[in-house]
């Protein structure tokens, strides 16, 4: 018993190194700078100072990343409906072949595209103006919050829909085809049959989408202006400007509450889905 | 037996290796075209005079952080005691030199070559404020003007005041990149300060007063104001972007990224500069060899190749336009006229002394850079 214990605790020592030099003493260090005073001490000025200057900014990236969540939620869902209960197999082969695409270019490449396709006399306005739909002096510039929730959407919704069709085509087919059957059209079947048994998978996507999104730097410093902008592009400003890691540390903090915040409610979901199994 | 064959066999090949057989390793803060400037044009010139020698530039990128993340890597093997550092040349912005000299980071190596005697600008002994002579030689100067597109508008204002009521009349053909996206808005809120407070002299020579700053609400509240009617841009090339496709009319751009990207056809050609009053900062960046380079030598020749008059004049005014970092009158015969006068097209000589400011001393200029985001952007 002890032996295989033994073994059992050497099996699982390289992951655990590596978790604790890569992820638990930066998470320490980074919270014990945060809480630092810079009169000597622990206090929480540094939290003080990050609310202070960046208040609006810690919104702006709340309203930005939710937002963008609900989108790509509702992108992927349409997606991955389609593909699923799609009718014409062209239609559904093509969505196949071409909803992936973004997943296979960084933010960073995504972002600059975007500065050209979104800008006021970018490509977008000028397709809209050539084709007639408006007039120059009617088009306006995307470059702001709404081009990095559209930056976001267009490289997330293609993440989520993946995992979201691949739940869906694991789904009994039989289900779907008695609800048919009844007269149920493909949007009901898809609302009220297929979507409650994947909301687990679409959970997951998105919330890892949530994450991912609070993190990107270069899309709000590429897509639009600093004022407003997100908490990412604080950070690096404090540490570039002024050398200050305590105070980019706290908005770190703040941004490791955001994403705590969703890892709860899914845990809690995680959790009651479990007990729910288990009765 | 077969040990001392091999390290005698090691110890020759290292000793027969031409002398040049090196790494120069080159870091450079900046936007791109500084590290195009190191990749493309000074180091393939220094590799033809140094034979075996091997140039490799790294960017470190734009603005302060640029420079930030030079100073942090030659920290961390400072503490980490090592004793050669793999950085030879560093080319760094004004606000870290100072703090790099005081830390002990950097060698004292200017009056050790010989174009060292050829500068003459006194940015080449203080850096906003601190102390560096000896450590840097400035690479050139650059200057931030405002740039307009006189097909779209025909009265540009002449100073801060003007541009201000301007603005009002002209919503949103102002657009200036805030001071999260590079140097050249910093420049601008810079000089608003300047204009409005009248504490530029101060701002710049010091001393510095913790209580100066408390003056400065009303003209950070003007500028919040005046904020609503122009454009906040993605970053210094957003702005030229912006000008270029004519989406604002005027912005505060580097003289040298203006001159260049209209050069490239980035920019129409009819387009203009214009130094208001009553002025706009301008920075050098420096040359500079780390304290324990490991190729201390080479750097030195490195550097006093770069700011040869030859060098300068070719390199530094004709094809990247920017200000020389030595005495121009060394630069007399190096240079045909015409590129000389194209640095002055629109800004004269005279205009650049009068108008072209340093950066406040880095109290100062932290001040105004964090009373901005408490006051202005929050």
């Amino acid at each position: 018993m002890s032996e295989s214990r033994t073994a059992g605790l050497l099996l699982v020592a390289p992951a655990l190194l590596l978790v604790s030099a890569l992820f638990a003493y930066p998470l320490v260090f980074s919270v014990a700078s945060a809480v630092s005073d810079p009169a000597g001490g622990v206090g929480l000025a540094n939290f003080a100072k990050a609310f202070q200057l960046y208040s609006g900014d810690i919104l702006y990236t709340v309203f930005i990343v939710a937002i963008s969540t609900a989108l790509t939620g509702l992108v992927s869902i349409a997606i991955a409906g389609y593909l699923t209960m799609g009718e014409t197999p062209w239609l559904v082969s093509g969505l196949a072949w071409l909803y992936r695409w973004p997943l296979f270019i960084p933010f960073i490449v995504a972002a600059q595209c975007m500065r050209t396709f979104l800008a006021k006399n970018g490509m977008l306005n000028n397709t809209l103006v050539m084709s007639g739909l408006f007039d120059p002096d009617q088009t306006v510039s995307l470059l702001d919050w709404r081009g990095i929730i559209v930056t976001f959407v267009w490289k997330q919704a293609p993440f989520v829909a993946l995992l979201l069709a691949g739940g869906m085509a694991a789904l009994d087919r039989a289900t779907i085809e008695a609800a048919r059957n009844l007269g149920a059209s493909r949007l009901r079947c898809l609302i009220e049959i297929v979507l409650p048994l994947v909301a687990p998978t679409l959970m997951v996507g998105l919330i890892l989408s949530f994450v991912i999104m609070l993190s990107v730097l270069s899309v709000p410093l590429m897509v639009a202006g600093s004022q407003p902008t997100m908490l990412t592009v604080d950070i690096s400003f404090r540490i570039n400007a002024y050398g200050d890691y305590p105070v980019a540390n706290a908005l770190g903090v703040i941004s490791y509450l955001m994403t705590a915040i969703t890892a709860w409610i899914y845990l809690r979901y995680a959790l009651r889905e479990r007990q729910e199994k288990a009765a | 037996m077969y040990t001392r064959i091999i390290m005698s066999a090691l110890a020759t090949s290292l000793l027969a290796a031409p002398a040049g057989g090196q790494t120069l390793n080159v870091a450079t803060a900046g936007d791109q075209n500084m590290v195009d400037y190191v990749r493309d044009y000074l180091g393939p010139l220094f590799e033809k005079t140094h034979r075996g020698v091997r140039v490799v530039s790294v960017g470190t990128g734009p603005g302060d952080a640029g420079s930030q993340k030079i100073y942090e890597k030659l920290a961390a093997q400072k503490s980490a005691g090592t004793t050669t550092w793999d950085l030879d040349v560093i080319v760094i912005h004004q606000k870290i030199a100072g703090q790099m000299a005081a830390e002990q980071l950097l060698a004292k190596y200017k009056d050790d070559i010989d174009t060292g005697k050829l500068v003459s600008r006194e940015t080449a002994a203080n850096a906003l404020g601190a102390d560096v002579s000896g450590y840097v030689m400035p690479m050139f100067h650059s200057q931030t003007a405002l740039a307009y597109n006189p097909d779209i508008t025909k009265d540009i204002p002449g100073s801060y005041a003007d541009l201000a009521e301007w603005v009002k009349k002209n919503p949103r053909k102002f657009g200036y990149n805030g001071i999260k996206g590079g140097m050249s808005g910093v420049a601008f809120v810079t000089g608003w300060v300047y204009a409005f407070s009248g504490n530029a002299e101060q701002m710049i020579k010091g001393p510095y007063e913790a209580a100066t700053k408390a003056a400065w609400d009303g003209l950070l509240g003007k500028l919040k104001d005046f904020n609503k009617n122009v454009i906040i841009t993605p970053g210094n090339a957003g702005t030229l972007d912006m000008l270029n496709r004519g989406e604002i009319a005027v912005g505060p751009v580097w003289v040298d990224m203006f001159y260049t990207w209209m050069a490239e056809g980035k920019l129409p050609p009819s387009m203009k500069l214009k130094l208001i009053t009553p002025g706009m900062p301008g920075q050098p960046m420096y040359y500079a060899v780390p304290a324990k380079a490991a190729n201390a030598r080479l750097a030195e020749a490195f550097v006093a190749l770069a700011t040869s008059p030859e060098v300068q004049a070719e390199g530094i005014i004709k094809r990247f336009n920017w200000y020389p970092g030595i005495d121009a009158k060394y630069l007399e015969g190096k240079l045909d006229r015409a590129a000389w006068d194209k640095l002055f097209t629109d800004i004269s000589p005279d205009e650049l002394a009068g108008k072209g400011q340093p950066f406040p001393i880095t109290p100062y200029f932290n001040d105004v850079l964090e009373l901005y985001e408490k006051k202005v952007a929050n």
